[in-house]
C-alpha cells in the first residue's frame, strides 16, 4: 500500500511543473556553486604554491582542503600562514578567496545551497500533502479504501522524498564527476568517503524538512495556511535560531577581545626586554619566559573562547539546521573542532621550534622541520560531536513524522 | 430479500458533533444484496453524515455501522475492502489520465491483478469516450468525472456501494446513463446506498426509499408501496411538517 501511494506521489510530481522547476533549480545552483567554489579552490591552491615555506622556514601553512568546495567552513582560517618567531606566532593572510563578492554575500558553497534552498524546496514539497488532498476532495476517495492513514502518510513521505532526493543526488553526482575531471582537484579515498557521508547527511536534512512540511500540512485545513506557517518556521530555523546562540552565549561567557590579548603580549615583551637591558638574565631565558607567558595567555583565551564556542553551538542546536552545518563542516574537515585541533598543532609546532632553537642556538635553519597537519580521523570526528548532530537531525525528522501521524489520524477528512 | 444477511447495516446509529448538532439520530438501516436504498432529505438532514459514518471518516456517538458484518469502527480497513464510494463531485488527480486514476484507485482498493485491457473495459462499460481514456482528467466535464468515479467503484468489485448525491449537477442524459449503470450493478447483487435530492430518480431506481429529517429516518417505503403513493407529496409533507420533538 505504501508503495502504491509512493508511486502515485512520484507520478504526480513527474506530471507537475514543480518537479521540473526543482530539478532545474538544483542543477543551476549546484552547478554554479561547484563551478565558483572549484575556481576559488584552484586560486587558493595557486596561492599556496606561492606562500609554501621553503625548507627551513619556520612557517606553518596548510594546503586548502578540496572538500571546502562543498563545505567551506573555516578552511580559509586554517589555510592562513602562521609564522613562528622567537616570541610567538604571527598570522599572515595566507590563501584567501579572490572573489570579492564573498565578502558581501554568504559563500555559495554546496552546504549553503542545501541549507537554504533545499530546505525550502523540501517544505514546498511537503506543505500541501494533506491539506491539498482534502481541499481537492481526493483524500476522502483515498481513505474510502482499505489504506490506513499511516500507510497514506508514509507513502506520501516516501514518494516525495524520492522525488526530491533522486534528482538532487543525480545533479550532485554529475557535478562531482565534472569536478573530478579537473587535474587540480584530487580527492583521497578518505575525502571521497567524507564526501559520500556529507551527501548522505544532505538526505537526512531533506527528510527533516519534508517531515516538518507534512506535519504542518496535517495540522492545517488549507494549503495556503500551511505555506505561511512553514515560511515563518523556515526563516526561524534557517536564519534566526542558528545565530541566536552566538548572541546569547556572548552574554553568558566573558571572553577578552583579541586586542586586549595583543596588548598583554606586548606588555610581556616590553617587560622582558627591559629586564634584559637592565642586565637581568640572558636572552634565552627571557625568550623562554615570553613564549611561556604568551602560551599561558593564549591558553587562557582559548579556554574561554572554547567555552563560548561550545555554549553557542549547544544553543544553536535548538535549530537542527545548525547541527547539519556543524556535522557537515566537521566531516569535511573545515569545522570548528578541526580548526581548534589545527591551531593546537600550530602551537605545538612553535613550541617544538623554540625548544629546538634554545637547545642548539646558531644558524640551524636547515634543520627546521616542515609543518605537517594530519586531519583528525573520520572516526574521531564522528565521536567528537558530528554523530550527535546527525542523530539529532534524524531524531528531529522522525519526531516530526511521528507528530504528523498523530495529527493525521485525528484529521477531519471532510 | 430479508432472508439474506444485510451488506450495509446501521444499528441504532447516532452522531452528535462537537458543536452539539445531532446529525444522525438513532438510525436503523439494513441494505441487502441486489438492493438500492435511496435516502432523501433536505440539506443537513444527515444523509452525508450517514455515509461518512459508514466510511469511518467520523466516529459514531452511539451505535454501530456494519459492512458485510464487519464493525466499521473496530476494523475499518477490513470493512473498507467491501465498500466502494462515489461522491457528489468526484474529485480525482487532474494531472493524471483517466487510466492512471483508475489504476491508482484500483490498486488502493486491493485490485493489483488488473491489466490495461481491464481498465479499458470498465471505462467502456460506463460509456466514457474511448479518446478520454488517456486524457488528463483536469479537462473532463463533471459527467465524465462521475463516470470515471463509478468505474473506480466498479473496478473495486465491492459488494457495497455508497453514493453521495451522485447525480447532483449532471445533465438529464448523464444522470440517466448513471442510473442505468446503477441498475446493472444492482442486478449483479451489489447493495447500494444512495443519498439524493432527486425524488423522481429515487423512485425510479430505489427498491426502498427513506426520508431523513433532522437526523432521523422519518419514513421508509418499498418500490411496491410507492406504486400507490405519491412520493413527491410525501416528501414535501415531511419537509413542511413541524420540527421533530427532541
Amino acid at each position: 500500500m505504501i508503495g502504491t501511494i509512493a508511486r502515485k506521489e512520484i507520478l504526480a510530481n513527474l506530471l507537475g511543473y514543480k518537479f521540473y522547476v526543482v530539478v532545474l533549480l538544483a542543477a543551476v545552483l549546484v552547478g554554479t556553486s561547484l563551478f565558483i567554489m572549484a575556481r576559488d579552490y584552484r586560486d587558493r591552491l595557486d596561492d599556496y604554491g606561492l606562500i609554501r615555506p621553503k625548507p627551513g622556514e619556520p612557517i606553518a601553512v596548510n594546503p586548502p582542503n578540496p572538500l571546502a568546495i562543498f563545505a567551506k567552513g573555516l578552511d580559509e582560517s586554517m589555510a592562513r600562514s602562521f609564522e613562528v618567531g622567537p616570541t610567538g606566532i604571527t598570522v599572515r593572510a595566507g590563501q584567501k578567496s579572490a572573489n570579492a563578492v564573498f565578502a558581501f554575500f554568504p559563500t555559495p558553497d554546496f552546504l549553503y545551497i542545501v541549507r537554504v534552498v533545499l530546505s525550502l524546496v523540501a517544505l514546498l514539497f511537503g506543505f500541501d500533502q494533506v491539506s491539498r488532498e482534502r481541499e481537492g476532495g481526493t483524500l476522502r476517495l483515498m481513505l474510502a479504501n482499505p489504506a490506513s492513514r499511516g500507510a497514506v502518510l508514509a507513502g506520501k513521505w516516501l514518494g516525495n522524498f524520492v522525488s526530491l532526493a533522486v534528482p538532487f543526488m543525480l545533479v550532485s553526482a554529475l557535478g562531482i564527476a565534472v569536478l573530478s575531471l579537473d587535474p587540480a582537484i584530487r580527492f583521497s579515498a578518505d575525502q571521497a568517503l567524507r564526501l559520500a557521508l556529507i551527501l548522505s547527511l544532505t538526505l537526512v536534512y531533506i527528510a527533516f524538512f519534508l517531515s516538518l512540511g507534512i506535519l504542518v500540512s496535517a495540522l492545517t485545513r488549507r494549503a495556503s495556511s500551511s505555506l505561511v506557517i512553514l515560511l515563518f518556521a523556515w526563516a526561524l530555523l534557517v536564519f534566526v535560531l542558528p545565530n541566536l546562540g552566538t548572541l546569547a552565549a556572548r552574554q553568558l561567557v566573558d571572553v577578552p577581545s583579541v586586542r586586549a590579548l595583543s596588548e598583554k603580549r606586548q606588555q610581556v615583551w616590553t617587560r622582558e626586554v627591559l629586564l634584559r637591558i637592565r642586565g637581568e638574565g640572558d636572552w634565552p631565558s627571557h625568550i623562554k619566559a615570553i613564549s611561556a607567558e604568551n602560551d599561558a595567555l593564549e591558553a587562557d583565551y582559548r579556554v574561554k573562547f572554547d567555552r563560548l564556542v561550545a555554549l553557542s553551538k549547544n544553543i544553536n542546536r535548538v535549530s537542527p539546521v545548525a547541527s547539519f552545518v556543524y556535522a557537515a563542516t566537521e566531516i569535511a574537515g573545515t569545522g570548528i573542532g578541526e580548526e581548534g585541533a589545527f591551531k593546537r598543532e600550530v602551537v605545538r609546532y612553535k613550541d617544538g621550534l623554540i625548544d629546538r632553537t634554545l637547545a642548539s642556538p646558531g644558524p640551524g635553519a636547515a634543520d627546521t622541520p616542515a609543518f605537517r597537519y594530519a586531519y583528525r580521523p573520520l572516526g574521531d570526528v564522528l565521536a567528537s560531536g558530528a554523530l550527535f548532530d546527525i542523530a539529532w537531525l534524524a531524531a528531529g525528522g522522525i519526531l516530526f513524522f511521528a507528530l504528523s501521524y498523530l495529527a493525521f489520524i485525528r484529521y477531519d477528512v471532510r | 430479500m430479508t432472508d439474506a444477511n444485510p451488506i450495509l447495516k446501521a444499528d441504532d446509529l447516532s452522531k452528535r458533533y462537537e458543536d452539539g448538532v445531532l446529525a444522525v439520530d438513532h438510525l436503523n438501516l439494513s441494505i441487502y444484496p441486489g438492493e438500492v436504498y435511496c435516502l432523501l432529505g433536505a440539506n443537513g438532514a444527515g444523509k452525508t453524515t450517514t455515509i461518512n459514518l459508514f466510511l469511518n471518516f467520523i466516529p459514531p456517538t452511539t451505535g454501530t455501522c456494519f459492512i458485510k458484518g464487519i464493525d466499521v469502527t473496530r476494523d475499518p480497513l477490513e470493512a473498507k475492502k467491501h465498500v466502494a464510494f462515489v461522491s457528489e463531485n468526484v474529485m480525482l488527480y487532474g494531472n493524471f489520465t483517466a487510466r492512471q486514476n483508475l489504476d491508482f484507485f484500483a490498486k488502493l482498493g486491493g485490485r493489483t491483478d488488473l491489466t490495461k485491457n481491464d481498465y479499458s473495459q470498465v471505462m467502456r462499460r460506463v460509456s466514457l469516450q474511448e479518446k478520454a481514456f488517456d486524457q488528463r482528467v483536469k479537462n473532463f466535464s463533471k459527467g465524465m468525472r462521475q463516470k470515471l468515479g463509478i468505474s473506480i467503484a466498479i473496478i473495486k468489485d465491492a459488494p457495497a456501494i455508497l453514493l453521495d448525491e451522485p447525480t447532483s449537477g449532471l445533465d438529464p442524459k448523464a444522470a440517466t446513463e448513471f442510473l442505468e449503470i446503477m441498475a446493472e450493478l444492482k442486478t449483479e447483487g451489489k447493495a447500494i446506498l444512495m443519498s439524493t435530492h432527486d425524488i423522481f430518480r429515487a423512485k425510479e431506481i430505489g427498491d426502498r426509499v427513506g426520508i431523513m429529517k433532522e437526523g432521523r429516518l422519518v419514513m421508509e417505503r418499498t418500490r411496491q408501496e410507492l406504486q400507490y403513493e405519491d412520493l413527491v407529496k410525501i416528501y414535501i409533507d415531511y419537509m413542511k411538517s413541524e420540527p421533530l420533538a427532541v
